[in-house]
């Protein structure tokens, strides 16, 4: 479990950026939203202890992350940073995934293990010996992943993870995260893309000025007037409210309960 | 956080013609390597603090703060020296003195920046004959000590996210660590250079040879005041150290 108590978070001398956030996620997909500034990433950086609380407290599996070093959190936690190209330096993608491993002093076999199977996971299995430059957008960011995913981590945190992808990319992206979900991982998704929210995630989290606003299921979630948090509801709810449908999840739902009730 | 030095404020420094405070800060910078005593050295960069609160309104706590990023140069300087030189008490000296005058510099240039905007800056620097591609060369390059400085953040956090740790080590194994953060570094800031090249070109720079400016700057009376009073302390300092070997150590012999 991550559990964050009452967390207050203020970066060197200015005002609070997050404000007594409660929150708690296990193995689950949650998407993380809200307007730009609102706090996602500074309430991210605290879960694998890149921030330490103001106030009050975050932990991560009873650890609590004032009393552990990054490095540690990371067996625990990975975070895949927004930017895939701010972490490469290595010359090979198979070099690129031992990296975390490595730190982790895991023996020569285990990390050998662990780098084909977290290249299996997002797809990327025969591109060992590529230069992590040279991938495509689709393929950088999910080298970054199977980076993270290398070192086993029971919680994943993905910072707009589809940005900037095209639609086939972000596809393979998508099947990655429902992949590692049904492996047992619990995924923070921080995410503008509301269509991304209506098709992935289990559960939202809204966030608005520091503040938490709205913690529920998806459903829910896309009643409430998003223009007032800049986010824009998909397309395709619209359509399905002017169908006399209340709630789908992806065009072939909404199909399905129209023929279905027109048959 | 930091996105650029300038700070608006309403004191006598940001009332200055850009000219005359160059022409000021040029002179101090000057004045602070001719003498190398640590008695004089120290009490230059004590008169800057002084001088940056009084005409800046920069309070002295902000000015240190401003100082932080130089501390791993200067404890450099400072234990380097006594390595070096023989005797190695005067060594230290040595290393003591440098390291004020570094201050001092960095100092006046802080000072500089947070009360000069930077478009007054290259303004400054074409009027008094400079040409207006080396004004922009060096504001350019001063804009992006800040996003540097959030990049390398960033990207520090990433590779620590991997479980990355700089700590760890002796020197040689802490130097190799230092590549997964360098490179990455280099990519990002190579790219944002292109991508500046290509913002410029864009706009025409460099298609005509004669620039005008949307607000043009006026020297008054306090500006060549301040001109002449930094001329007059530059030569009086030029005096007491050729013509007396005022505040002047023989490092050399
Ligand atoms: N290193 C920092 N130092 C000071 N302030 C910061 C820093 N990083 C973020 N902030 C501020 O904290 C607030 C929250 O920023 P944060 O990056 O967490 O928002 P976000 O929800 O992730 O936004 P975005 O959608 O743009 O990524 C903002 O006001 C931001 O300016
Ligand atoms: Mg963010």
């Amino acid at each position: 479990m991550i559990e964050v108590r009452n967390l207050y978070h203020a970066y060197r001398g200015e005002n609070y950026v997050l404000k007594g956030i409660n929150f708690s996620m296990g193995k689950e997909i949650v998407a993380l939203v809200g307007p730009n500034g609102s706090g996602k990433t500074t309430l991210a950086k605290h879960f694998n202890g890149l921030l330490k609380p103001t106030k009050g407290s975050v932990k991560i599996d009873g650890l609590d992350t004032r009393e552990h070093t990054v490095a540690e959190l990371s067996r625990l936690v990975g975070y895949v940073f927004q930017n895939p190209e701010h972490m490469f330096f290595e010359e090979s993608v198979f070099k690129e995934v031992a990296f975390g491993p490595k730190n982790l002093e895991k023996s020569e076999d285990e990390i050998r293990k662990r780098v084909s199977w977290a290249l299996k996971s997002v797809g990327l299995e025969g591109y060992e010996e590529r230069a992590p430059y040279s991938l495509s957008g689709g393929e950088k960011q999910r080298l970054a992943i199977a980076c993270v995913l290398s070192m086993k981590p029971k919680y994943l945190i993905l910072d707009e993870p589809t940005t900037g992808l095209d639609a086939k990319a972000e596809k393979r992206v998508v099947e990655t995260i429902r992949s590692l979900k049904d492996n047992g991982h619990g995924i923070l998704l921080i995410t503008h893309d509301m269509n991304l929210v209506l098709e992935l995630a289990e559960r939202v989290v809204l966030l608005y000025k520091g503040e938490k606003v709205y913690d529920g299921p998806v459903e829910p979630f896309f009643d409430i007037a998003l223009e007032r948090y800049s986010l824009e509801t998909p397309e395709l709810l619209k359509l399905a409210k002017k169908l006399g449908v209340s709630f789908v999840r992806s065009t072939d739902e909404l199909i399905a309960s129209i023929s279905g009730g027109v048959l | 956080m930091i996105h650029t030095f300038y700070r608006e404020n309403d004191s006598f420094l940001h009332s200055l013609d850009p000219r005359a405070k160059i022409v000021g800060s040029t002179s101090a910078l000057a004045i602070i390597l001719l003498f190398n005593d640590p008695i004089i050295t120290g009490s230059l960069l004590v008169s800057v603090l002084i001088l940056g609160r009084l005409f800046g309104k920069i309070s002295i706590r902000e000015q240190l703060r401003l100082l932080k990023p130089l501390i791993p140069l200067v404890l450099f300087t400072i234990i380097l020296w006594p390595v070096i030189y023989k005797p190695r008490l005067e060594g230290f000296m040595f290393g003591v003195s440098f390291a004020l005058r570094l201050l001092t510099l960095g100092l006046v240039t802080f000072i500089l920046l947070m009360t000069t905007p930077q478009r007054e800056l290259i303004q400054g620097f074409v009027k008094l004959g400079l040409p207006y591609e080396f004004g922009l060369t060096i504001s350019i390059g001063l804009r992006y000590i800040p996003t540097l400085y959030i990049l390398t953040r960033n990207i520090m956090d990433a590779q620590r996210s991997r479980g990355w740790e700089m700590e760890k080590g002796n020197i040689v194994v802490r130097t190799r660590k230092m590549s997964a953060v360098m490179i990455p570094l280099l990519v990002a800031s190579l790219k944002t250079a292109h991508e500046l090249s290509i913002a410029l070109e864009s706009r025409a720079f460099g298609a005509g040879k004669r620039r005008t400016f949307l607000h043009d700057i006026k020297m008054g009376k306090k500006d060549y005041i301040t001109i002449v009073t930094s001329l007059v302390l530059l030569g009086v300092a030029l005096y007491l150290r050729y013509g007396f070997g005022f505040g002047h150590i023989n490092v050399y012999g």
